[in-house]
Order: C-alpha cells, then structure tokens, then sequence
C-alpha cells in the first residue's frame, strides 16, 4: 500500500543528497536525550544506511557498511549511563558507557531513516542533580514534584476582579509544599517564582527527579460564570495509544515533499519519534494516576460541597511522559466570581491543599497495602 | 520543514478524475478542500462538476454546552459532497457561524475563521484556522477543551472518512492553544463529551 509512495520520497530524497555531494559520507545528526529513565540516542541519517549495533566492554559501536559524516562528530554527555560519544574511523560511532549502564536496546524507524538506541542503567541522584536546577538537594526518600500552572507572561485564566491563575497555582504549590514535607516527603516545585516555564519541562523536572507523583496544579475557567467546583484529571487514553501514534509520525513523515514550493502556509506536524516514545511514558501509569485523581476528588469534594464535578480525563500535554502517577487539579473556577473571592482567602486556600496532602497520604497508604499483598486487586499496576 | 501540500493537491486534482478518489500512489495522500485549493493547475478538468444536484444531509454539530463541561449537538444541513473534505468544511463553517439555540455556546473566539480544511487517505483530517482561535482563547483548561472537541468530534462524528482530527493556527502547528490540550498530534474524538443533543 505504502511502498510506492515511500519509494517516491526515497527516489526523490537520493536525488537530493546525490546531486549534493555524490560518493561522499553520509550525514548523520545526532541527538541525546538524558530527560527519560533511561538515556536515548537518536541517528537520524540523510538516507538509509545498513547499519548494526555490536556491544564491546565500555562501548556500545553502531557499525555502518557506509562512511558516514556524524553531527556533532563527538559529543560528552557526563550521564552515568552514557558518558559520551566519537565517531571511529570513517563508518562507526561508538557510544562510551557510564557507570550506571546496563544494556542497550535498539530499533530502526524509517522516513526519514533512524536508529533509536537506549541506553538503559541507573542514575545516581548526583547525576540528577547535575541535570536539573529544581532537584531535591541530595535527599534520599520520597519525592513528589507540584506543579504551579503557567506562570511569566503566561497569566492562564483570570478573574474578574483579576486575579491571576499563576499566582494562585504558585501559591497553592508552596503551601503543598510545606504540608508534605511535615510527611515526610520531599516537595519539588517546577517553578518557585513568577516566570515562563516551558510544558515539557516540568514534567522533566518531575522525571529527572524519580519523583513518586506528579501534581500539576491549575485554576479553571468557563465561558460558563456558573461553572464551580473542583476537577480532576488524568491523561486519556486515546491520547497515548501508541500504535496509533507512532502511525501518525511515521505517516506525517511519508507525507513531506522536499520539492513542494515554498510559499505553503502549510505544515503538517513535523516530530522526532523520540518525542513520541517519550510521550507514551504515562501510559504505563494510567491506571494509579486514575486513583490518584479519585483521591484527590473526594477530598476536594467534601471540602468544596459542590456537586461531584468528577475525575475526568484529557489529552493534557505537561502529563504526557510523566514516568509516575501524574494528574492535573483545577481545584476551582476563577471565571466564577464567588470562586475568586475565595480563592483569594488564605484560609481556603490552605483547606484545598489540606485536601490534596490528605489525598496524597490517602494514595500512598493505599499503594503501601499494595505492596504488601494487603490491597484491593482493582488498583493494580497495569 | 514539511511542505508537500500544494504539490500533493495538484497530483491529487489531477488524478481526481481518473480514478475517482485521491490517489494511492506517485504521491502523498491528498483529498482537498475546494477552499484553500485555489491553485488547479490549467486544463485540469473540474471533478464532480456538471452533474445532477447534490442531495443534502442533516449532520449534528456539537457546540459547548450552557448547562455543563460536555458539548450538544445542533442539526444542521449540509450538501452531501463526495468529497469528506468538503462536507467537513461546511461542518467547521456551521461550527464557527455559532449555535442557534439557548443550550449551546460559540465554541471558538470570535472572529476566528477556517483558512483550510484538508483529510488525508489515513483519515487524518488538519484544519487550519485564524490567529483568533489561539490569541482568543480565555486561558481557562475547560473552555479550550470544549474547544478543541468541538472541532474534533463535529469531524469525525460526522464524516466517516475523517478519524482523527489536527488542529494548525495560522498553518503553524501549536503545541496548545493556551496551555492545557496537546496539539502535536491528530487527536482522536471525545465520544464521552458529545453525548446530548439539544432539543428540536
């Protein structure tokens, strides 16, 4: 079905490159990611080459039958599961190990041609914190990152009398802060001032930082002025459905033309894959970070008294690649004008973190009892 | 950048007529909107032109809901072309004229307008809209939720060739529209949020 086409863009791809620079070495753009679990390489090549992976002691090579022209040539990671790479001769790469490496696991996509290498070990916390600026300083134990929403020029939603989302999430996410670490736990916040943070890198802290939850905290708004009361959500699935996706990016790649005029207001979503696999990370948590939201409902039911507004789920882009449970709480509408007035109380505002350390405690417990054999089979790791 | 649309719309129109539907082969997969297609390469005859009128069809188009988080649906006619990619315009074209009764609301800003809508063989439909559908946005996560599946369930609720729905600004993709839902990628329909129908 498929081959015809793909054959046009390769035809098309190797007219390109060869009237470029016939007979030369294959450019290869690398790029690394250490924001995950494990820590993933990425060979894009201009166009395919036959390539394998061989293991040596200290290394990981990917042999080609072709020269090939790496960019960047070499690179230093500092990771502890991969310290760096080089490329050897005229046609290998070779990844130099950490200490913390395990193994390597790799798979080739096409269109364009890609090698995925993952490299899979343990991180120290040292590591960690080398990586990211809001890393718990060196504390063993329990994690759990709080999320603020928006923040910087991003004011989210606003109340009529204007009051601003980020300060409210800000706020909230510091007072959390101080009612979890009476448990114990030890409370990264992805932003503690008034500053853009970028989506995808608040869930990173939250990765980075093995924490064992991830809150992100938001204000609602409706077009509704009646709209009130708390909702929780968590990713949905459809969102993470992975053959479904990883379809898409492989198609959106089949879809491109390198000759199609320039003058197109035109474009189609344009991903690595690795941004993909990333982002498939919470479906692996889907059903904790379910009861999380439960959790955390229930309590912010009881506490607001409104109707059940309910857990509901949603394509949210800073849960996607959460490695943890992960939800997002509007714990109310600032586009309701009564809501606003009481979000700018402190004494509720500490009653909804109340509520959210409660639940929190309330999860754990219940993963605990999990653990040991003592919970409910519902609630088991998918 | 990805830039294979014009040229997979003028294979594609030009194929049209041969075999009836958009081409399998020799190109990327194209059906187009007649809207944003202005550039029919000369001599190219016209599909689906100069034959009996077209029947209409009643669609069901959902807005936000004035009662609750979920969206309604509105009837409305549309005229039965073959191609999914021009009765999905004139869905998003009902969808962004607003709702007529009480129990629904405009989905979009206002002032927002489709630039193009284009719904490839996989069933992937991207719709292109107008700054104001991002700069418009109240910066609440419910409103653009209802948003986005208002766009995405009135597709593909409705136009069976349609299966997942993108959504571009200004033919930019967004990573959001203010914060909340994911953009990147075609996103599949909400059935839960379009579950009532307003009253006839």
């Amino acid at each position: 079905m498929k081959t015809p086409r793909l054959l046009t863009l390769a035809a098309l791809l190797v007219a390109a490159v060869e009237a470029a620079s016939a007979a030369d070495a294959i450019p290869v753009a690398i790029s690394t990611d250490t924001g995950g679990p494990s820590t993933r390489a990425v060979l894009t090549f201009s166009k395919p080459v036959a390539c394998h992976v061989v293991e040596t002691a200290g290394k990981v090579q990917v042999a080609c039958d072709q020269a090939i022209a790496p960019s960047p040539a070499k690179g230093t990671l500092g990771d502890a599961i991969l310290a760096g790479f080089a490329l050897e001769g005229d046609r290998a790469l070779a990844f130099t190990t950490g200490r913390g490496y395990r193994k390597v696991e790799s798979f080739e996509i096409r269109n364009p041609s890609r090698l995925v290498l993952d490299f899979e070990g343990e991180r120290g916390g040292a590591q960690a914190a080398a990586a990211a600026p809001a890393v718990a300083p060196g504390k063993s134990g329990t994690i759990i990152v709080i999320d603020p929403g928006h923040g910087g020029v991003e004011v989210g939603a606003v109340g009529v009398s204007g009051l601003e989302e980020k300060a409210v999430t800000l706020d909230l996410a510091r007072r959390l802060a101080v009612l979890l670490q009476k448990q114990g736990i030890t409370a990264v916040l992805t932003r503690d001032e008034d500053r853009v943070m970028p989506l995808d890198d608040r869930t990173a802290i939250a990765n980075q930082n093995r924490a064992e939850l991830f809150l992100s905290i938001h204000l609602n708004a409706s077009k509704r002025k009646s709209a009130i009361g708390a909702e929780t959500y968590y990713l949905s699935a459809d969102a993470t459905d992975a053959e479904a996706r990883t379809l898409a990016a492989l198609e959106n790649k089949a879809y491109q033309s390198p000759d199609a005029p320039q003058a197109t207001p035109v474009s189609p979503p344009d991903h690595g894959l690795e941004l993909i696999l990333w982002d498939l990370a919470q479906n692996s948590y889907l059903a904790e970070s379910s009861r999380l939201a439960e959790s955390i409902q229930k309590e912010l039911n009881a506490l607001t008294g409104v109707r059940d507004r309910g857990v509901r789920q949603a394509p949210f882009r800073v849960l996607m690649g959460a490695t943890m449970p992960a939800i997002l709480v509007e714990v109310g509408f600032i586009s309701n004008p009564e809501e606003e007035t009481r979000l700018k109380a402190d004494d509720y505002k500490d009653k909804i973190v109340d509520a959210i350390a409660r639940a929190v405690a309330d999860f754990r417990r219940g993963v605990a009892a999990l653990d040991t054999g003592g919970g409910s089979s519902g609630a088991s790791r998918p | 950048m990805t830039r294979g649309v014009p040229r997979a719309l003028a294979l594609a129109l030009a194929l049209l007529p041969a075999c009836g539907r958009a081409p399998e082969r020799g190109a990327p997969p194209a059906e187009t909107t007649p809207a944003g297609a202005a550039a029919t390469p000369g001599g190219v005859p016209e599909p689906e032109q100069g034959v009996a009128p077209l029947a209409k069809s009643s669609v069901t188009v959902w807005f936000p809901s004035s009662a609750d988080a979920t969206l309604v649906g509105e009837s409305r006619e549309i005229v039965d072309t073959k191609r999914a990619a021009d009765r999905g315009t004139q869905i998003l074209q009902a969808l962004l004229d607003g709702p007529q009764g009480s129990e629904a609301l405009a989905a979009v800003p206002e002032g927002t307008t489709l630039r193009q809508l284009w719904v490839r063989d996989d069933g992937t439909a991207y719709a292109d809209f107008s700054t104001e559908l991002a700069r418009g946005m109240a910066g609440g996560s419910e409103d653009e939720l209802l948003a986005v599946y208002s766009i995405v369930d009135s597709l593909t609720l409705n136009v069976a060739e349609i299966h997942r729905v993108g959504i571009l600004v200004e033919g930019r993709e967004r990573d959001t529209l203010s914060g909340h839902v994911d953009l990147r990628r075609p996103l599949p329909p909400d059935r839960k949020l379009a579950a009532t129908r307003a009253k006839e």
